[in-house]
Parts: C-alpha cells; sequence; structure tokens
C-alpha cells in the first residue's frame, strides 16, 4: 500500500519538469495517433476491397495500355460475370492544383461492377443515356460546389484537345462511395465513348487502348482461379496482362507514392526513442530525489512493494495524462484531419485501430521508464537509502 | 569577468552519470535521424546533380516534366538530331540520340513488384556518354538485337538481371550480355537498343532526344525557338536542369521530413536537457551559493551552466554523428516521383550534413540549457546555501 | 499510550562488513541487555558500532550470527516484510537528519506509519495530532517540513515515531545537526517520552550532555561494549540474564 498522496505530491515536486516531460508525450503521442491514422486509411482500401473483383493490367508496364480487343476476351472466361473498361484521364479542374482523378469507364456497367456505389443526386438513367455525362464523388462536388446539371470544364494533360481548348462534361450524378472501400468519394467517371469519339475524330491525342478493365467474378469462383485463366488467354501476346485481385491493384499505388509505411515508421520510432529516454531521464530523476523517503518508508515499516509502487505509479500517471492529451487531441482534430488529408487518404479516422496500440504503447513507455527506479527502490535498504547523497 | 572554472561542470556532468548519458543518447539518437535524413536527401540530389551534364540538352514533348510521360515520333526526333545547327558535329555525325522510356515491372529478388527504368538507346548515346558509362562485365548488346545491358545497381536487386540470365519484355525474350555503371541514375536502368525495344513492347514513339550542343551554342535561344516551332515542337533544357526537376519533389519531401523530425525530436530531446541541467541546478545550488558569495556573477553563473548544456548536447550530436557515418555509403532505394521508378542510391554524409548536424546539436543544448542557466543565474547567495 | 514492555536482548551477535575488500568486524561475539523502559544512551567514536546495534534492533540490519530480541520477538525469524510489518508495530525511528518526507506536511508526516495500521482516518487523525501536541508541535501541523526550523523538524520526527505507539525508540544522533537550544528541547522531549510513557530509548550520541539525560550510558570501541563508570544505578544488567525488574 503506498500513500496516494505521496505519489501525488512527489509528481507536482518539479512541476516544470513534469510539464516538459507530459508536454513531449503528448506531442509525441498526437504525432504517433496520427502517423497511425494515414498508415490505417492507406491500409483500408487495400483490405476491405471487394473480392469479387479483379483488375486486369499489362504485365509490362503501369504506363501501358491494353488492346480495345481484349474486353471481349476476358468475357469469355469462365467465371466473369461482367467487365468494365477504366482509362485513367489524368486531368484538372481550371489549375493543375485542382488535380483529381477521372476515369473514362464503359457508363452502362458501373452500376453492376460497383453495386455498392450509391447515387445521392441525379440518376444511373440520366449517366448511362447521355454522352457527355458524368459521375463525381459528394466530396469533390462539394470542394468545387458542382451540382447536378453543371457543367464542368476539365484541362486533360494525358488528353490534351488539340484546339487547346477544355473537355466539357454534364453532370448526371452525385455518388456516395458508402462501403465501396475501394473506390473514394473524389472521383469522376465518365464515358468512354465520348474520350474514343474525340480521338477518333482527331480531336485529341494520347495512347491507344484501355488502360485496365475491372473484372467482376460470378459467384463462387476465386480472384486466383480467374486471374490465372485470363493471364494465360494472353501469354502470347500481343500484351501479356496480370490479373489482380482489387485490393493488391490499390496496394501498389500505395507503395508506388514512396514507402509510406516505412517513412512513418523511421518518424514513429524516433519520435518513440525521443520519448522513452525523455521520460526515463526524468524518472530517474525523480527516483533518485526520492531515494530517502524510500528509506524512510522502509524504516516506517512500509515493504519493499509500497517503495516498488510509489515510483511507477508515478510514471503510470505521468504516462497517462501526457499520452492521455497526445491520444484527446488527436481526436479531437480528427475532423480538421480529414478535411485537409482527406484527399489524399480517404477514410481517415482516429479509430480503434489507431488508438489500441497507442494506449499500448503508452503504458510500454511508463513501465519501461518507471520500472528501473521502481526496481531499485524495492531493493533498496533502509540502511543504503539512508545514507545515499541526494 | 572571472568565469567559473570549466572543470565543475565535467564534475557535475560525472557525478550525474546516468542523466548524463541519457542526455547524450538522446540528444543523439534525434541528431543522428536528422543526420539520417538529410544524407538520404544529399545521396539523392548528389546522384542526380553530379551527373548532370551543362552542355547536354534534352529534348522532351512539349508540357512534359520527365520522360516518363513525354513521347516524340520517331520521324521528328530524326528531324531534331540532324538539322538544329546547335547540335555538335564529330566526323559528319551530329552528336545527338533518340531514345525511348518505359518504367516496367519487374520482380526484386527479395520479394515484392517495382518499377524498373528500361532505356532504348542509339549506338551515339555511347558515344555521348563516354566516360559516363562503362562496362564492368560482359560486352555492349548488338545493335538491332534481343540483348540488354543492366546497370550495375539493378544486379543484386532485381530478377533476371544477372550476366547470362533473360529479361522478357511482354513476350519478348532479352539475352543480359553486359553490366555497365554510371555514377548517377543511369546505374538503375536497363538499357537495349531503341527499335527493339520498340517493336517488342509496340511503342511508335519515343521519348526524348539528347543532344551535346557546341560551346558556343546559345541554349536559351534554342529553347525559345523550339518552344515555338511548328514542326517539330519540343521543351528543351540542360540536363543539369532536367536532373535538378527531378530531384525536386522527392528531396523537397526529405527536407520536409528531415525538418519536422527534428523539431519534434529535438523538442524532447530539449526537454531531456533542461531536466537534467535542472536537476544539476538543484544538486549544485550549494556550490552556486558559495561561488555568488565569493563574488562570481551572475552572468558567470549563467555561462556556466549553458556551457554544461551545450557540452551535453555536442557530445550528444558527436554520438549522432558517428552514427550517421555508420549509415554512410549504405545503399538504398527509393522513388522518384516523376518517373515512378525505383533508383538505388547511397547515404551521403556530406560536409553539410556534418556541418547541420552539428549546428542542430549546438542549438538544442542552448535551448535545453537557456531556462536552467537563467535560473541558476538568478539565485541568492543566501537562499542557495541554506538549500541542500 | 501504553508503557513499554520492550527489552532489547542481544546474545552473541557478530556483524562483519566488507569495506575495500577487507572484512571489518563491527561486532564480533557482543552481549547486551536492555531492561524494558530503559533510557540507554550508546557513546563512541565513528566506527565503533554504535549505528550498527541501532540498526540491528531496529531490525533494519541483520548479525552475522547471534540473537537479537527486542520485546518476545526474534528477530531473525522475520523474513523482509514481516519484519517491515514488526517495525511498524513496534519501533519508532529518529535520525540525526531528521528524513522527513520534504512534499508532506507535518501532521501527514506523522500519520505516514499510522496508513500501516488499520485504524480509520478519523483515528489516524486523533492520533497524529495527539503525537503532534505532544511535541509540541499541534499548531504547526500544515507546515511542510522545508518551512520549519531544524528543532521543530526533529520534534515532528519524534511525533512520527511516537505515532503508532511502538515500545522501542531509536534514535541516531537525534541532536547531532541542531543547536543548543534546540538540542535541549530534543532531549526533554525524549526523556519524557521516557518518564512520563514508559518508552525504552537506545540513543547514539556523541554529545556527553546528550548521554547525561540517560539512565545508561554505554561506551562502545571497536565492538566492544563497556558500561560508564559514570552512569546511575540501575540499568546494569549486561552480560546477564534479563530479569523483571521492569517498571
Amino acid at each position: 500500500m503506498v500513500p496516494l498522496k505521496l505519489i501525488w505530491r512527489n509528481l507536482l515536486r518539479h512541476k516544470l519538469r513534469v510539464l516538459l516531460t507530459a508536454g513531449s508525450l503528448t506531442v509525441a503521442f498526437f504525432l504517433l495517433c496520427v502517423l497511425q491514422a494515414l498508415v490505417v486509411s492507406l491500409d483500408q482500401g487495400v483490405k476491405n476491397a471487394s473480392k469479387k473483383r479483379l483488375v486486369v493490367q499489362s504485365a509490362v508496364s503501369l504506363f501501358v495500355n491494353l488492346p480495345i480487343s481484349y474486353q471481349g476476351k476476358i468475357e469469355t472466361v469462365e467465371g466473369v460475370d461482367e467487365t468494365m473498361k477504366m482509362t485513367w484521364f489524368g486531368g484538372y479542374y481550371r489549375e493543375p492544383a485542382n488535380m483529381f482523378a477521372q476515369f473514362a469507364i464503359d457508363a452502362d456497367r458501373m452500376e453492376t461492377i460497383y453495386s455498392n456505389v450509391e447515387l445521392i443526386e441525379g440518376s444511373w438513367d440520366e449517366f448511362k443515356n447521355t454522352r457527355m455525362s458524368c459521375l463525381v464523388g459528394k466530396e469533390t462536388a462539394n470542394k468545387y460546389g458542382w451540382s447536378v446539371g453543371d457543367r464542368v470544364p476539365i484541362v486533360g494533360m494525358i488528353y490534351p484537345r488539340l484546339d487547346g481548348s477544355e473537355w466539357q462534361f454534364d453532370i448526371a450524378g452525385i455518388y456516395d462511395a458508402g462501403a465501396e472501400a475501394s473506390i473514394d468519394d473524389l472521383t469522376m467517371y465518365f464515358h468512354w465513348d465520348y474520350l474514343e469519339e474525340a480521338m477518333e475524330a482527331g480531336a485529341t491525342t494520347g495512347a491507344d487502348g484501355i488502360g485496365v478493365y475491372s473484372v467482376l467474378l460470378s459467384d463462387g469462383y476465386s480472384q486466383a482461379g480467374v486471374g490465372a485463366e485470363i493471364d494465360s488467354l494472353f501469354e502470347n501476346g500481343p500484351q501479356r496482362v496480370q490479373s489482380t485481385p482489387e485490393g493488391e491493384f490499390n496496394a501498389q499505388f500505395v507503395s508506388m507514392v514512396g514507402n509510406v509505411p516505412f517513412f512513418v515508421g523511421t518518424i514513429g520510432m524516433g519520435v518513440l526513442i525521443a520519448i522513452l529516454l525523455a521520460t526515463l531521464n526524468t524518472m530517474l530523476m525523480s527516483g533518485r530525489e526520492q531515494t530517502r523517503d524510500v528509506g524512510v518508508l522502509k524504516a516506517l515499516g512500509f515493504d519493499g512493494s509500497a517503495a516498488f509502487w510509489l515510483l511507477l505509479s508515478q510514471s503510470l500517471i505521468l504516462c497517462g495524462f501526457g499520452a492521455g492529451t497526445g491520444i484527446f487531441l488527436a481526436l479531437g482534430i480528427e475532423g480538421p484531419l480529414q478535411a485537409v488529408l482527406g484527399s489524399n487518404f480517404p477514410g481517415l479516422q482516429i479509430n480503434r485501430e489507431v488508438l489500441t496500440p497507442a494506449i499500448i504503447l503508452a503504458i510500454c513507455v511508463a513501465l519501461f521508464a518507471g520500472l528501473a527506479p521502481a526496481l531499485r527502490a524495492r531493493r533498496l535498504t533502509v540502511i543504503e537509502a539512508l545514507r545515499e547523497e541526494v | 569577468m572571472a568565469l567559473v572554472p570549466l572543470s565543475y561542470n565535467l564534475r557535475s556532468l560525472r557525478v550525474r552519470k546516468s542523466s548524463t548519458l541519457l542526455t547524450i543518447i538522446s540528444v543523439g539518437a534525434t541528431v543522428a535521424i536528422f543526420a539520417g535524413v538529410l544524407s538520404l536527401q544529399q545521396g539523392f540530389e548528389t546522384l542526380f546533380s553530379d551527373s548532370g551534364r551543362a552542355d547536354v540538352s534534352v529534348f522532351l514533348r512539349p508540357g512534359a516534366v520527365s520522360e516518363g510521360e513525354s513521347g516524340i515520333p520517331p520521324e521528328k526526333c530524326e528531324i531534331i538530331k540532324k538539322s538544329l545547327p546547335e547540335v555538335q558535329v564529330v566526323d559528319g555525325m551530329p552528336l545527338a540520340s533518340a531514345e525511348s522510356f518505359l518504367a516496367v515491372r519487374r520482380r526484386k529478388l527479395d520479394g515484392g513488384e517495382t518499377n524498373v527504368p528500361i532505356r532504348g538507346v542509339e549506338q551515339m548515346t555511347f558515344t555521348i556518354r563516354e566516360g559516363e558509362v562503362a562496362l564492368s562485365e560482359g560486352r555492349a548488346f548488338a545493335p538491332g538485337s534481343d540483348e540488354v545491358i543492366v546497370g550495375e545497381k539493378l544486379v543484386g536487386r532485381i530478377q533476371g538481371c544477372a550476366l547470362g540470365e533473360t529479361i522478357w519484355l511482354n513476350t519478348v525474350p532479352f539475352k543480359v550480355v553486359g553490366v555497365f555503371s554510371h555514377d548517377g541514375p543511369f546505374a538503375s536502368e536497363i538499357w537495349c537498343d531503341i527499335r527493339r525495344m520498340s517493336d517488342a513492347l509496340d511503342r511508335p514513339w519515343y521519348s526524348r532526344v539528347v543532344a551535346v550542343l557546341n560551346p558556343d551554342a546559345d541554349i536559351n535561344a534554342l529553347k525559345e525557338r523550339m518552344s515555338e516551332h511548328k514542326e517539330i515542337p519540343a521543351k528543351v533544357m540542360d540536363e543539369r536542369t532536367y536532373y535538378e526537376d527531378q530531384t525536386q519533389a522527392l528531396s523537397g519531401v526529405l527536407r520536409g521530413l528531415g525538418t519536422f523530425l527534428a523539431v519534434i525530436m529535438g523538442m524532447a530531446a530539449a526537454f531531456t536537457a533542461t531536466n537534467t541541467m535542472l536537476a544539476a541546478l538543484s544538486t549544485r545550488s550549494h556550490e552556486i551559493g558559495i561561488l555568488l558569495s565569493v563574488g562570481f556573477r551572475p552572468t558567470a553563473i549563467f555561462l556556466s551552466f549553458l556551457f554544461e548544456a551545450v557540452l551535453l548536447s555536442l557530445a550528444g550530436g558527436l554520438v549522432g554523428v558517428l552514427v550517421a557515418f555508420a549509415i554512410n555509403g549504405a545503399e538504398t532505394g527509393t522513388t522518384n516521383f516523376r518517373t515512378f521508378t525505383e533508383i538505388a542510391f547511397a547515404f551521403r554524409v556530406t560536409p553539410t550534413v556534418l556541418s547541420q548536424a552539428v549546428f542542430f546539436s549546438l542549438l538544442l543544448g542552448l535551448l535545453g540549457g537557456a531556462w536552467p542557466a537563467w535560473r541558476a543565474s538568478r539565485m541568492k547567495p543566501v537562499e542557495a546555501l541554506r538549500r541542500t | 499510550m501504553q508503557e513499554s514492555q520492550h527489552g532489547v536482548e542481544l546474545i552473541r551477535v557478530s556483524r562483519e562488513y566488507t569495506r575495500g575488500g577487507e572484512g571489518v568486524k563491527v561486532f564480533d561475539d557482543v552481549d547486551l541487555s536492555v531492561k524494558p523502559g530503559a533510557f540507554c544512551a550508546m557513546m563512541g567514536p565513528s566506527g565503533s558500532g554504535k549505528s550498527t546495534l541501532l540498526n540491528l534492533v531496529g531490525g533494519l540490519d541483520r548479525p552475522d550470527s547471534g540473537d537479537v530480541i527486542v520485546g518476545d520477538t526474534l528477530l531473525s525469524e522475520l523474513g523482509e516484510s514481516d519484519l517491515a510489518e514488526w517495525r511498524s508495530e513496534n519501533v519508532g525511528f529518529v535520525f540525526q537528519g531528521f528524513n522527513l518526507v520534504p512534499v508532506l506536511t507535518a501532521y501527514e508526516n506523522v500519520e505516514l506509519p499510522l496508513l500501516l495500521t488499520g485504524l480509520s482516518k478519523a483515528e489516524r487523525k486523533e492520533h497524529a495530532l495527539h503525537a503532534l501536541e505532544l511535541v509540541g508541535m499541534g499548531d504547526r501541523a500544515k507546515h511542510r517540513p522545508g518551512q520549519l526550523s531544524g528543532g521543530q523538524e526533529q520534534r515532528v520526527a519524534i511525533a512520527r515515531a511516537i505515532a503508532s505507539d511502538p515500545g522501542v525508540i531509536l534514535a541516531d544522533e537525534p541532536t547531532g545537526d541542531l543547536d543548543f537550544e534546540s538540542a535541549c528541547q530534543v532531549l526533554d522531549l525524549l526523556g519524557r517520552l521516557h518518564t512520563e510513557l514508559g518508552k525504552t530509548i537506545l540513543m547514539v550520541t556523541h554529545d556527553p550532555r546528550a548521554a547525561e539525560r540517560a539512565e545508561r550510558v554505554i561506551h562502545l570501541d571497536k565492538g566492544r561494549i563497556n558500561e560508564s563508570p559514570a552512569a546511575p544505578d540501575d540499568g546494569f544488567r549486561e552480560v546477564k540474564p534479563k530479569e523483571g525488574e521492569g517498571a
């Protein structure tokens, strides 16, 4: 049993020191939470990706398109329920800084492929039947203040219009990706036919062919099985393909942006080392200063475990307070964070996957910093403790 | 003004061994990470900037920022090569060559997939790059053959890149007949005959033209003329500028990362230093009382404490720099954001890195020591003597 | 508070320390008997084993051989935590450097040993305040050690030593750090604990004036025990079986 007052008073004995340590803990854990949230959000699109879809892409290069003729051939493979062209358009709205993803797709098939996508404005029929129309994710629509019926000009970088003008799209619907984890609420989808028409008319240049095919599997077929079948279909060319589960396809873009988990891991480790040492230093000092107290307690008849908990609980309280504040700050900033980073990290949130490791780490830091002085306090005899120069 | 003897500081640091050590490690870790990120950035930057040549011009499609997204039809490449008076001519041949560039999927030896640049080149390329690119193993590919040479940095990293192995480009097998070295980014590339590459990958256009200009050529005039050229519009820059553009994004990211880490970790390290110095303050208050009562000025006390903090942090900085030196020359890979290809390069602990690291540790000491030193200097002699 | 029933008995006690790689015998086969309720002063040069004797009696140190009996407890039979518990019930310590916990008030310092007793909060308060009144520090209950003079600190320390009503008070140079006047107050206080409360008191001191207050003075030298010839009548029970002469 430890007198609680003693724990508390000793903690507050050096207010500045405790404040500085708790302050660094707060900053560190705030940072760790945010970083972990970024990693989790990156993983999310990969982990929650549909098990029913494959992406067929060129086996040669990310920057090589597939022939148009492949679509029909892929559809002959057993287990393929539906296919959809998807070509990266690479455009921006007015300013290059207003960059967001646009895909040219088979407009009449999207509803089947992404069955969980919901239109919160407009209608699928309108989209399917109007050649110049497009669907826009709700976040992008919000950002630029677009609504159904608006005509939006987009500058194409991969498919520039030769007369120097902008592409024009009529918004037929605004979607909410909902449970469709592999797509975000930021993208624009428009008719591939519209793009093809412009190319045939010589209004634009750009790569021929289709970026990737999105393939929906029939029930009971595995991604690996059907994928292998599709790959073997084009083994001898003209263009080899690589069929990957949607999750893996998403992952390749995550890793392309740079090894984010590695960077985040490095930062995290650095911050953790710094905070560990800072806390350890504080606790060792507290331990030394309280040597005499420990001696007195023991002389009065308190046992070793009382001395042990006197020190360890200070470390636990210190870390609990410091790290806790950091974690709460992270929770508090979730909204603004989503607003700022949401476009790069969809689904960013401070959830259980973020909080659990943070709390575990906080406890580890507390134990690491507190154990050395606590064990020393338990071990010290009264004679040693009282003789010690402080 | 009489200063407090230095030996007092040294003894003070010795007396509180664990605090001293922890502070040194704390500052050391911070400086090491800071220096590590900086040397990463330096390594990446020198890889490009040192290998860029001012006399070589790069021609890209107008609007393209890298060869990855550039495209020029072969016939236009020919016109660029042969029609420009600025291009140096040797033995009746213009020192200019077309190049085709594509990031291809390759498997890494340690698992996973990455994008490796493959570059189709002409024979003239080797003339232009004479002295820069050298074969270290095997021989050059025969013109028009299905053969490749690989950069030496790929050999231990990418599947199929050892001498004698086969690299598949789509459905065509290419034999690895040579390994070449280069002090710049080429060492992470696969090179082959430009026409064979176009055939195998069914790419009817090339990516860029490189040309050695006459010494007296005015590149700015050329740049302007080409940007408005009716027949062969092109974006022109010298190779050095081209590489600088390539590194800007990643350098920026690394610099940002380094600064960010430095601030956060530095805060914790400075706090640790402050705590250590506050502890020194409380154990030495008696001594301070004596010093003040025999006539040392508060300023001397202030300087003494600040000096002790700086001593601590410089020791930490030294540890950090030593750790950084341990990774000097270590190879690593990163992504060139412009072409999304992986490039191997080494950490480089340059004088810039060293001076920044030392300056940083000094700053940590000053930040960490300021408050305790001020407190020490404000002590009243009587009060200081009374405290034990 | 009840009168002490704690005699102190050392039977053939040996204790050796290693200093600089060499064994130093502090005690070699020493016997000592202090009857219950005695006020005993111990004098001797540094290193003569005064503090070691006190530590052995207080259960802070253990003999290499021989028995230490306090009251009817044979200390060598107790484990560390039993010993700690025994200390809390039977021994009160007074140190040269006071050793008050700096972050706690005078009252809280005195309350500290009572936390181990299972008394209710109200009872603890009563006991602690009573002990403070006893040493004349009732009006300083809310002061921290740093706000007290040395003599006051030592009086609080004495209050802490008697708070849980132990039979034995062990005082190690209690006046060593005090000015003359404060020292007198502290010695008066110890004398009262002896005469009014019947505590058994063992006090190590350098100061002959302090030793005069005791009814028995033991001189230690090189691990040997000699009674002071000037010692007053009773308490002279060295190397003899105890007898129930106690008060």
